[in-house]
Parts: C-alpha cells; sequence; structure tokens
C-alpha cells in the first residue's frame, strides 16, 4: 500500500471576479478552478494571456482573496503567518529594491523570514554563490542586468529554505543560457524536495521542468495530467485543449 | 519583531541613500544658522532669541512635518505600484509590523533632524540662552470651563433672556456655547475690595521670595489696558501693584513683612479708582521658577518629534489606502483645515443664523479641531520662547497619544486595508 503524498496546495471551487468601482463584476478572471499540488511535485500552470495563471498564484499567496471557494496552503489559510513562513516567490519581474546591494537584500528578505542574524549572513553567502553572483555581492542591484536581478530575486525566494516555491514566469526575460540555468535549479529543487508550483508561456520550459501541468483557458480549466503521460508533446496537447491559434493575438495575421 | 527591525533599517536605507535626509538635515542645519541673520531682531539679545526660536525652530518643523509627510504618504503607496510591497506581504510578516516599521522609521528621521535643529538653537540663539531657567505657568484652582458649563445649563435655559432659538438648539451646541463664555467670563473688582484665586503649588518647588512672579492681564472688554493701582498678597510675599502703562504685567512677588495672607491664595486688593474687569482663566498667573532653558529645549523637541510621528502615521495610512499623489493631496489639504479650524471654531462658536453651507462648514472645522486636538493643543515653541516650561506631564501625554496610541491605531487600520487594497 502506498502512502498518498501531502496536498500542500489546494483550491477547492475557487472563483475571482473583479468587480468596479460599483461592485459591479467586471470580468470572472477565474472561474469554479479546483486543483492540488502534491509535496514534493513540480506543477505548471499553463495557459494563454489572460486565462487566469497570475490571478490563481495570487490567491495562493494571500495576494487576492476568492470570490467564492477555498484556497488552503499547508492545510491552512494563505495570509496566515504560519503558511508564509513556508512559501518562497518568484514574481515575473524582479521588483528589487534599487538602493540595496545584493547581500543586502537577501539580507533583508531572510529578516523577514526570521532567519537569525548570522544564519542570514551565511544563508546569503551560500545563496549567492548558487546564483553565481558572489562577484557583485555588495553592488546595488539598481545597476544589475535583468538576468542579473533575476538571479537576486531568485536567491531572495528561497532565503527562508522554503517548502513550496511559486514562480511566475521564472524564465520570463532571460537569455537561454540563464534560462537552462534556472530550468536545472528548479529541477535540483525539486529533487531536493522542494514542492514548485509554477506558471510559464513557454511550452518547452513547462515540458522539461514540470511533473504535472493544468492549463487553464478563460479562467478555467481545460486539462490536466502528468507530462510524462500526455503522449504527444506539450505544445500540440496545449494548443489542441486551448483551441488552436485563435486565442492568441497573432491569431488573424495567421489565418490570413 | 526582527521583521520590524528589517523594514526599518530599509526604510531608513532609502531616505538616507537617496540623500533625502542629508539634503534635509543640511536645509535645517543652514536654515537654523541662517535665521539670525536673515530676520531683523528688535537689537536685544531677548528678541533675537526669540527669533532663533520661533522661526529658526518652527521654519525647521514645518520642513520636517512637509518632508515627512512626503515620504509618509509614499510609503506603501510607491512600493505598491512598484509591486515591491507583494513581496513584502507574502513573507511571514503580519501587517501590521509593515505598516509600524515605516512609522517609526520615518518618524525617528524627522526626530533625528529637529534633534540637530534643536542642537543648533542655542548656538544660533547666541549667549542669549545661556543659565536661563524656565518657569512654571500655574493658573488659579477653578472648575474646568466644560463643568462650568453643565452647571450653567439648567439656570441658563430657564433664564428669560436666552434666545427662543437658543432654547430650541441641541444641548451640546448650547453647551458649547456656555463653554465658550466661562472661559472668557469676567470677574469684577470693584474699588477697595479684594479678589482672591487660589493656587495648586502640586509638583512645583514651594514660591519663595524673589523667585515667584505673578502675571496679569489688565485690559477691559475692548482689550485696551486699564490703569490700575493695588496689591498682591500670596502667603507672606507681596508686591505693590502701580499701572499706567502696559496690559500684561509681570510682578515679581518678596517677602515685604506684615501678615502673611493664606497659603496658597493670590489676594489682588483695588486701590485704584475703577473697578477692574479681569478674566481668571486667562488673565491671572503665577510663574514659579523651573528648571534649566536646555531641559524645556529637550521637552520642546519631544513634543516636536510627537506631532512628526503622528504626522507621518497618518501619512502611512493613507499611503495604504490611496496612490501617492491622492494620498500627498489629501494629507496637505487635511493639515492646512486642521490648522485653520480651531481659529475658526473660536471665531464661530454657534451657528444661529447661519446658512446651511456655513453650517455645513462649521460642522465639518468642528470635527477637524476635535480631532486633531492631540496635535493642535502642542505649541511649545511658543512657550519656549517665553521661558515658560513645557511641563514633563504634557510631553508624556503628547508621547503616549501622539507616539504610541494613535499611531499603532493608525498602522493596525493601514493593516487592514493593505491586503484590500492588493485587490485593486
Amino acid at each position: 500500500m502506498t502512502m498518498e503524498p501531502e496536498i500542500v496546495v489546494s483550491l477547492n471551487g475557487v472563483s475571482k471576479t473583479f468587480r468596479d468601482f460599483w461592485l459591479r463584476p467586471t470580468v470572472v478572471a477565474v472561474d469554479a478552478l479546483s486543483l492540488g499540488v502534491r509535496r514534493g511535485e513540480v506543477f505548471g500552470l499553463l495557459g494563454p494571456n489572460g486565462s487566469g495563471k497570475s490571478t490563481t498564484i495570487k490567491m495562493i499567496l494571500g495576494l487576492l482573496s476568492p470570490s467564492a471557494g477555498e484556497v488552503r496552503l499547508f492545510g491552512l489559510g494563505p495570509r496566515s503567518v504560519a503558511a508564509r513562513r513556508r512559501l518562497g516567490y518568484l514574481p515575473e519581474l524582479s521588483y528589487l529594491h534599487p538602493f540595496l546591494t545584493a547581500a543586502e537584500t537577501l539580507r533583508y528578505y531572510a529578516g523577514l523570514c526570521s532567519l537569525p542574524r548570522r544564519e542570514a549572513s551565511r544563508r546569503t553567502r551560500e545563496l549567492l554563490a548558487m546564483v553565481g553572483l558572489e562577484e557583485v555581492a555588495n553592488r546595488p542591484v539598481g545597476g544589475f542586468s535583468k538576468g542579473m536581478a533575476r538571479r537576486v530575486a531568485l536567491a531572495s525566494a528561497l532565503v527562508g529554505r522554503p517548502e513550496l516555491l511559486v514562480l511566475d514566469e521564472p524564465t520570463s526575460g532571460l537569455d537561454p543560457i540563464s534560462t537552462k540555468e534556472v530550468k536545472t535549479l528548479v529541477k535540483a529543487l525539486a529533487r531536493g524536495g522542494m514542492t514548485v508550483l509554477t506558471t510559464s508561456h513557454m511550452l518547452a520550459d513547462a515540458e522539461d521542468i514540470c511533473d504535472r501541468v493544468m492549463i487553464l483557458n478563460h479562467g478555467k480549466s481545460v486539462a490536466e495530467g502528468r507530462v510524462a503521460e500526455l503522449g504527444t508533446s506539450l505544445e500540440e496537447f496545449f494548443l489542441a485543449k486551448v483551441g488552436d491559434v485563435q486565442d492568441f493575438a497573432l491569431a488573424p495575421f495567421l489565418k490570413g | 519583531m526582527m521583521a520590524f527591525f528589517d523594514i526599518f533599517q530599509l526604510e531608513l536605507r532609502a531616505l538616507s541613500r537617496s540623500w533625502s535626509l542629508a539634503m534635509l538635515s543640511a536645509a535645517s542645519a543652514a536654515w537654523m544658522l541662517a535665521v539670525p541673520r536673515l530676520v531683523v531682531g528688535d537689537g536685544t539679545a531677548e528678541g533675537m532669541r526669540e527669533v532663533c526660536l520661533r522661526y529658526g525652530l518652527g521654519g525647521v518643523m514645518a520642513l520636517v512635518t512637509i518632508s515627512m509627510l512626503a515620504a509618509a504618504t509614499g510609503s506603501l503607496a510607491r512600493e505598491r505600484a512598484a509591486k515591491r510591497l507583494q513581496l513584502t506581504m507574502v513573507r511571514p510578516v503580519r501587517y501590521f509590523m509593515i505598516a509600524a516599521a515605516k512609522i517609526a522609521a520615518l518618524a525617528s528621521a524627522g526626530a533625528a533632524v529637529l534633534a540637530l535643529a534643536c542642537a543648533l538653537a542655542p548656538f544660533a540663539a547666541g549667549t542669549a540662552a545661556e543659565g536661563r531657567r524656565c518657569v512654571h505657568v500655574l493658573h488659579p484652582v477653578m472648575p474646568s470651563p466644560a463643568e462650568e458649563a453643565k452647571a450653567m445649563y439648567a439656570e441658563y435655559m430657564k433664564s428669560p433672556d436666552t434666545p427662543e432659538a437658543v432654547k430650541k438648539a441641541r444641548r451640546s451646541t448650547v453647551l458649547r456655547i456656555l463653554e465658550t463664555r466661562a472661559w472668557d467670563r469676567y470677574e469684577t473688582v470693584r474699588t477697595n475690595s479684594t479678589a482672591r484665586w487660589r493656587f495648586r503649588f502640586d509638583g512645583v518647588e514651594a514660591p519663595r521670595s524673589g523667585e515667584v512672579l505673578a502675571r496679569f492681564r489688565f485690559s477691559n472688554v475692548n482689550n485696551a489696558r486699564q490703569d490700575v493701582a493695588g496689591e498682591l498678597r500670596l502667603g507672606s510675599l507681596s508686591a505693590v501693584v502701580s499701572n499706567l502703562t502696559q496690559a500684561v504685567l509681570v510682578f515679581p512677588l518678596a517677602d515685604r513683612g506684615g501678615d502673611a495672607g493664606e497659603e496658597g491664595v493670590l489676594t489682588f486688593r483695588n486701590d485704584g479708582k475703577d473697578a477692574l474687569m479681569m478674566r481668571p482663566r486667562r488673565d491671572v498667573e503665577l510663574l514659579v521658577p523651573a528648571d534649566s532653558f536646555v531641559w524645556n529645549l529637550l521637552r520642546s523637541w519631544a513634543e516636536m518629534a510627537a506631532v512628526v510621528t503622528l504626522v507621518v502615521a497618518f501619512g502611512v495610512f493613507l499611503s495604504a489606502a490611496l496612490g501617492r499623489p491622492v494620498a500627498l493631496f489629501t494629507a496637505i489639504v487635511f493639515l492646512l483645515v486642521s490648522e485653520m479650524s480651531p481659529s475658526v471654531v473660536e471665531q464661530y462658536p454657534d451657528e444661529f443664523g447661519a446658512t446651511l453651507s456655513d453650517r455645513i462648514g462649521l460642522m465639518v472645522a468642528r470635527t477637524v479641531a476635535d480631532a486633531t486636538h492631540p496635535v493642535s493643543s502642542l505649541s511649545p515653541l511658543e512657550r519656549l520662547s517665553r521661558d515658560e516650561c513645557v511641563e514633563p506631564r504634557e510631553v508624556v501625554r503628547a508621547v503616549a497619544i501622539n507616539v504610541v496610541a494613535l499611531p499603532i491605531l493608525l498602522a493596525i487600520l493601514a493593516a487592514f486595508i493593505l491586503p484590500r487594497k492588493q485587490e485593486e
């Protein structure tokens, strides 16, 4: 008899409707979505622009509250401090404080994760070495290239030794070498037992790193399954589920 | 708690690395040193000292308040706009800590700049600040104007002289009118009669010969000076009163022998030709020696820092709810209204005969005046320049309300708003 892995993230019938000033509904961003992310797996949320991926991620992070349904992180509400203690987040853009150096940035986030000063310094050195930024540890991140800033952001997501890492478009804006490095790192973290929830437009990247994917379209789940069991490439599977290219901005041009 | 210090440190780093704090400190120091050269005094060391304190420190206070308000209204709003705030909010940090740490950091920066200006004040004022002592200002022991208003209410409403419109007005409105009157209630001291006022010397040194002063304002209802002659007595101390020139007079009380009067009771015997009109709550004061100018300056700094803290807390609260330009605009409008409100309320204590729009304006002014009383009631520089003691109990109260209670309340409100604002 095998033990079912623990569900780290669960969404149960979750919807999110954005409203205007007069509380009239304007957009249904997520519609009755249910999913479960198991401990130790790399779970990919895929979908075209506006499909509800970022809204779903923000509800999981507690930055947005669902209009209906329930979000649980480690069995807790996503806004609880105990749940946030076990979470690391890499946003789509790096959003770093430009006046802090790379080392100060990591020490700042280590402090927010309540790491003692000495451990924070050790963890900072470790992570800077891991993302290859030891040489520029004392340079303000405002002067960093996009790729370097991305690596600092990734390191700061990992600084509190999270059990769940949420990555929003982790390879966005990276060159092919950096993209490969990030993918290698995510795979290594997953091998180490970390649960990873990622969104991506890059189907090839998702195919490389994800154990399981869910495809969203218009806020609804249109398909879910293990990448290894698709029987086709993720791109073909995606286009079949999302409806070829009609949902993309280029569709009118491509169809002549 | 560690997160609090990290956010606190981050905010201070932002201020120092953007050179904002350095520029504000330099501008404040330059202003303190420039004021004695820019403003023409009356030629006396005393006058120059007053110029330095009121215009020098007052100018720095205004500069720090506006600068810190600008920084506070941007603190959360700019981070939210740049999406950096969400990176803090997904960490295991209570939202209250985020707001509280930002308030603490900005208030500390403001207090540090004010401390620099206060440290420069004795140098800017020259020798006039050396070896000075300030005085406690004691007022006669009387029921508070609010208590007096309540006591007068029933009789006033029964009186046939009371206008019908007032009789139909709400109790709170009538009480407010009576309270204003109580502040200005005149007491008539007839020729050859003696007026008595009791004073309490709690927590101050017992009055000694030559060290205690009595300050009187002898003016009639038209605010013009009155000719006066008579004798003041406080226990075994006394002074002869004779005036033809000034409205406000200060008399040193000295042991001149003779009968000792009642302990703690100041008496004034009117030996002049005319009866005198005096408002005991405003016109009769005893000045008793207190501690040094430097201690008084320190207490004034604490009160000013308390004001800056509350302003910063209000700015951070607005920053949680609004975008930076709207928050800054709202805060400045609120500051201006709160500056004007006390004088509006004083000039128009009731709304009888006013139009609807005037009544609404008065209601707004009164609400703002009441809400901002903890800040507007603090005016340490005026007293500092007159060598009047900024009382330690007032400082404790100002710190308890403006540095602790209200900022905590505003930080709680900001924490409540922060996640809701992310929904937009």
